[in-house]
Order: structure tokens, then C-alpha cells, then sequence
């Protein structure tokens, strides 16, 4: 049984189209990395699973259910844009109010624990208001984690999170998955951060999903390339064009070259040449890299 | 791996709901602002009234003599008799009928506060039955007009006294006053349906949510002092329990309706 799946979902706002009969599967306790550009759709999609907008067509099946069945829902944590929560209550309070109304047994047990879990313990007193955005951030993921969900739909939850928030906020999210069986279905733009916790990825374009991987075919579909560095770069380059369908100069001035069979071939290649290698690595690109070729790839550039 | 899922009688989930609205709604500063305009407001009206009782205006251009008329009796400022006109006159208007227009401004501000909020963002995606939502809202909303509604008796009470006007119950009778308020109190729930279907139509637009109830609000307007007027009797009691019932199931599966049927964000 899978946590989400989604078939043929599509959303109209008017005459926009924004979803066009995506397709969607998220195992159970996966992290899931939703990728995409903005206004691919990512959003409004997970504004779709949360039962928040009425979707044109297509079906969502939370845990082989209806995302529309009341038991079901209860068992979903959101953070979407922004937690919400009152500006004039303090941080307990809202955690509270949504502790009400997951009708959770013993509340202050509850939200103590959450609070716990995003180092937020010592803001429990402070108004909403007053917070900054990164403890907004955790305030909000707090929120979510309330009632012990077994799913989590959080948009964008580390944009304007520091290092030291981002780190606890993966431990946060593995520790879940781990422990507590939960599966996260995650956007962001920071895709590095994304690229250490993602167990599987979907990638969306247009209002459909152009790519679903795991993070093992994510790697093995990155390609691995050999970077170097000589004091004749643009002879260097120009001769490596000729051997190797891809050789590209990367932002540090470096020479990447794709699909290479190995080092040594590339070095004894250019020392026939009467150019030294000063600086030789083999490395593989990462997720950022892979989802801009991607894109590329679909603009026909 | 498996997920257990827990299933929550209606009981037990209106019980939340209203614990949370309740909570929110005694919580919360406009509450408080507005019961206390209801009590300041029949002080003024009858105090200032009785002062210009008698004075005459004269219209410069035609010419025309205009006597102002006070409130001659305290409990002018909750009803009228039934043989008396209730229409445009100054104590026609300026009396506790005008609270349904407040109720307006307290139900709008209450439901558009979770939607601008987003409360109602969480809410939702925990909760898929929009009915409870409309249920709790309206109780909730009721109880704050009831509330609204007592502070203004209160207030005509205090005023009175000021004014020195005479608490002479005449052929009202104290029966006919306390069934006049019973049945004001009741028909809040005619009123407060009305603003909750037009607020969960705004959501975060609240001025949407506003015009809305005023415009509606206003065509029931008239209907008021002839449902309840200072003679009630039970019958008018039992009009208006039935048309608050009628109204809240009514315009409150409609208002579940819209709620299901647009977008919450």
C-alpha cells in the first residue's frame, strides 16, 4: 500500500490550467522530495492532497483511501506557506487549539513533546507574532507533527531556516520516518538539503510529473564526470571537445569532462599532447545539476 | 507497516470544536469592544434623546417645524407595542435592532479571522467534515449575539435610570417584556446563519463578508419589530425558535455546501 497515490489529477484557477493529469506515487515512509520549478504545480498539488482546494478531475488515494475520508485526514500533518496560527496568541496556545482539534488525549503532554522536538521549548510563552520567521518555521512543523501523523505535506518548511535550524530539522524528519513510521512528502528549492534526507524524488513540470526515481536511481542516473585543471585550459578544452562528447568549463574554471572511461585516459590523452595536468578528481553530479539538465533536457536545449 | 486509524463519533468532535471556538471566541478583544459598545450604546441613545425631547428644528428651506421625540417609557429602547408604529421615526430606529448589524461584524471579523489566519488551513486538513465547522460556528456566533444582545438590556437598564425615564411596564407587562427579549435573543439564530453563510463566501475577504450581511441583514431588518414586539406573547417565542432552527439547518447546509465545494485557501 502506498501513502499517496495520485491518477490522472488535474486542476483548473479559470482558463489556467495548472495541474494536467499528474501522476503521483509515494511509498510508505518514504521522504519524498517534490521538485519543480515555480508555478509547476507543487503546491497546488499538495494543497489537493490536504483536501484545501477541489481538484477538476483525477483521483487521490491516501493509504488506499479517499483523501476525502475523515479518518484518513486526521492522520495528516500540513505545513503549507505559512503555520497556521494566530498573531496575538502565544506559541502554546495555537499548538493548543490545534491540539483540540485533533482531539488528542492528554494535549500538554502532546505539545510539550512536539515543542521538544524543534528546540522551540523556551518560545512556548511568546506571542506569535513576535517570533521570527525560522522559529515560525519550526513552530509550524510542530504543528504538523501533532497527533502522531502518518503523513507530513510540508511546502518549502526549511526556506528561512538557518544552518543550525536545517540540521535539526533533517534530524527531525529522519527521526519520524524511523520511528514513528511517517511519511514526508517534502518541496523545496534547496535542493542540496533536500538531496541528504529525499528517499525517493518526483520531479514536475508544466502540471505534470515528468520523473519519479528513488534515491539509488537517482544515483545511478547521475553521471559521473572528471574534472581537471591544466595552465593551458582552452587548448586543453578544445582537445578534450574532440575525444569526448561532452567537455564543459564549470563555475570554478575547472574542465568537466562526461562520460569519460577514466582519469588516466584523459591525462595520458593530453600528455600526448604536450599538456600537464595539474589538478585531477573524478566526481558525480548532484541533484541540483541532474534536475537543471533535466529541464534543459525537456526546453529541447 | 501500518497505519491505525482512529474513528471520532460526532459527539466527541462537535465537543472539540466548540471547545475551541468557545476558547477563541471568549478570547478574543472584539468580543469584549463590541459588548461593551452594546452597553454604551442604549445609555446614549436614551440619555441624549431625553435631552433633545421637545426641540424643534426648522427645515431653513421649506420652512416646516419639526418637534424631536424622546423615548417616553425605558423599555421603548427593546420593543415597541404591536399597535404602535415601528417604522422610520428616531425610537423606531435607535433601539436594539440595531445589534443584528453588530452581530454581523462580530460573525464576519470571527470566521474570516481563521481563514486570513490560517487556522483554517489546519483545521481542514485534519478535519474533512465541513458540517461540524458550521455547527460550532453558529452555536459559538448565537452565543456571542445572545451575549451582545444581554449587555444592550443591561445598558437601557443603566440608561433609563440616567435619563430618569419611567420603567412603567404599561400594557406590555412585565410577561410581554421578558417574552419580547426572549424572542429578540432567538431571533439572533436567523441572523447569525445569514452571516456565517456570507462570511465562509468572503473567507479572508472580509469586507466581502460584510457588505454581504448588511445587505441581507437589512432586507430582514423591518421584519424584526413586528416578530418581536414589546407585547410578545409565546407565540412569538415559538416563531422565532422555529425560524432560527428553519435558518441555521437551512442556510447552514449551504454554507457546508460552499465550504466543500471552493477552495479553502
Amino acid at each position: 500500500m502506498n501513502a499517496i497515490e495520485i491518477r490522472g489529477l488535474s486542476k483548473n484557477f479559470g482558463s489556467k490550467q495548472a495541474l494536467k493529469g499528474l501522476n503521483m506515487t509515494v511509498p510508505m515512509g518514504a521522504i519524498y522530495g517534490f521538485i519543480g520549478e515555480n508555478g509547476s504545480g507543487k503546491s497546488t498539488t499538495e494543497k489537493l492532497i490536504c483536501g484545501l482546494l477541489v481538484p477538476s478531475g483525477g483521483s487521490i488515494q491516501l493509504f488506499g483511501k479517499d483523501y476525502t475520508d475523515e479518518n484518513v485526514r486526521a492522520k495528516v500533518g500540513v505545513l503549507i506557506e505559512a503555520p497556521g496560527c494566530f498573531p496575538n496568541y502565544i506559541v502554546w496556545n495555537n499548538l493548543m487549539l490545534q491540539a483540540a482539534n485533533l482531539s488528542i488525549p492528554n494535549p500538554e503532554e502532546e505539545v510539550s513533546k512536539v515543542l521538544k522536538m524543534v528546540r522551540m521549548e523556551g518560545a512556548a510563552s511568546n506571542r506569535y507574532k513576535n517570533c521570527s520567521l525560522g522559529m515560525k518555521q519550526r513552530i509550524g512543523i510542530a504543528m504538523a507533527l501533532l497527533g502522531h501523523p502518518a503523513l507530513l505535506v510540508l511546502d518549502e518548511p526549511i526556506n528561512g531556516l538557518d544552518a543550525d535550524g536545517m540540521r535539526i530539522m533533517r534530524e527531525i524528519l529522519v527521526d519520524i520516518t524511523k520511528n514513528n513510521q511517517c511519511t514526508v512528502l517534502i518541496s523545496s528549492h534547496i535542493l542540496g538539503e533536500l538531496e541528504k534526507i529525499a528517499t525517493h524524488y518526483g520531479i514536475v513540470r508544466g502540471g505534470k510529473m515528468i520523473r519519479e526515481m528513488t534515491a539509488q536511481e537517482l544515483d545511478v542516473d547521475c553521471r559521473t564526470y572528471v574534472s581537471l585543471r591544466t595552465r593551458e585550459m582552452n587548448r586543453a578544452k578544445a582537445l578534450l571537445g574532440c575525444k569526448y562528447s561532452r567537455v564543459e568549463e564549470d563555475e570554478g574554471g575547472s574542465i568537466r569532462v562526461y562520460d569519460a572511461a577514466s582519469p588516466e585516459e584523459i591525462v595520458t590523452s593530453l600528455y600526448e599532447n604536450g599538456i600537464l595536468v595539474s589538478e585531477i578528481q573524478t566526481d558525480k553530479i548532484g541533484l541540483e545539476e541532474y534536475y537543471i539538465d533535466l529541464m534543459q533536457e525537456k526546453e529541447g536545449r | 507497516m501500518e497505519v491505525k486509524f482512529e474513528t471520532n463519533s460526532f459527539a466527541k468532535r462537535l465537543k472539540s470544536m466548540l471547545r475551541v471556538d468557545f476558547r477563541r471566541m471568549f478570547t478574543m478583544p472584539l468580543l469584549y469592544i463590541l459588548v461593551g459598545v452594546c452597553l454604551a450604546m442604549p445609555i446614549l441613545i436614551l440619555v441624549m434623546t431625553t435631552m433633545m425631547d421637545g426641540a424643534v428644528t426648522v427645515d431653513p428651506q421649506t420652512g416646516v417645524e419639526t418637534v424631536v421625540e424622546g423615548f417616553r417609557n425605558t423599555w421603548e429602547a427593546i420593543g415597541t407595542l404591536s399597535t404602535e408604529s415601528a417604522g422610520m421615526s428616531m425610537i423606531g430606529m435607535c433601539n436594539i435592532n440595531l445589534l443584528y448589524f453588530l452581530a454581523a461584524v462580530l460573525v464576519c471579523i470571527f470566521v474570516a479571522d481563521d481563514f486570513r489566519s490560517g487556522y483554517a488551513k489546519n483545521l481542514f486538513t485534519v478535519r474533512a467534515r465541513k458540517g461540524d465547522y458550521v455547527i460550532s460556528k453558529t452555536i459559538v456566533c448565537f452565543a456571542g449575539s445572545v451575549l451582545m444582545l444581554l449587555a444592550f438590556f443591561a445598558g437601557t437598564m443603566v440608561g433609563g435610570a440616567i435619563a430618569g425615564l419611567p420603567f412603567d411596564t404599561g400594557a406590555a407587562g412585565v410577561r410581554g417584556i421578558v417574552m419580547c427579549l426572549l424572542s429578540k435573543l432567538c431571533l439572533a439564530a436567523v441572523f447569525v446563519p445569514i452571516y456565517l453563510l456570507w462570511s465562509v463566501v468572503g473567507k479572508q475577504k472580509l469586507w466581502l463578508s460584510l457588505v454581504g450581511s448588511f445587505c441581507v441583514g437589512m432586507l430582514f431588518f423591518m421584519m424584526i419589530p413586528m416578530l418581536t414586539p414589546l407585547n410578545s406573547g409565546i407565540r412569538n417565542v415559538m416563531l422565532c425558535v422555529a425560524g432560527g432552527a428553519l435558518f441555521s439547518v437551512g442556510l447552514g447546509a449551504v454554507s457546508n455546501t460552499v465550504l466543500k465545494k471552493t477552495s479553502l485557501v
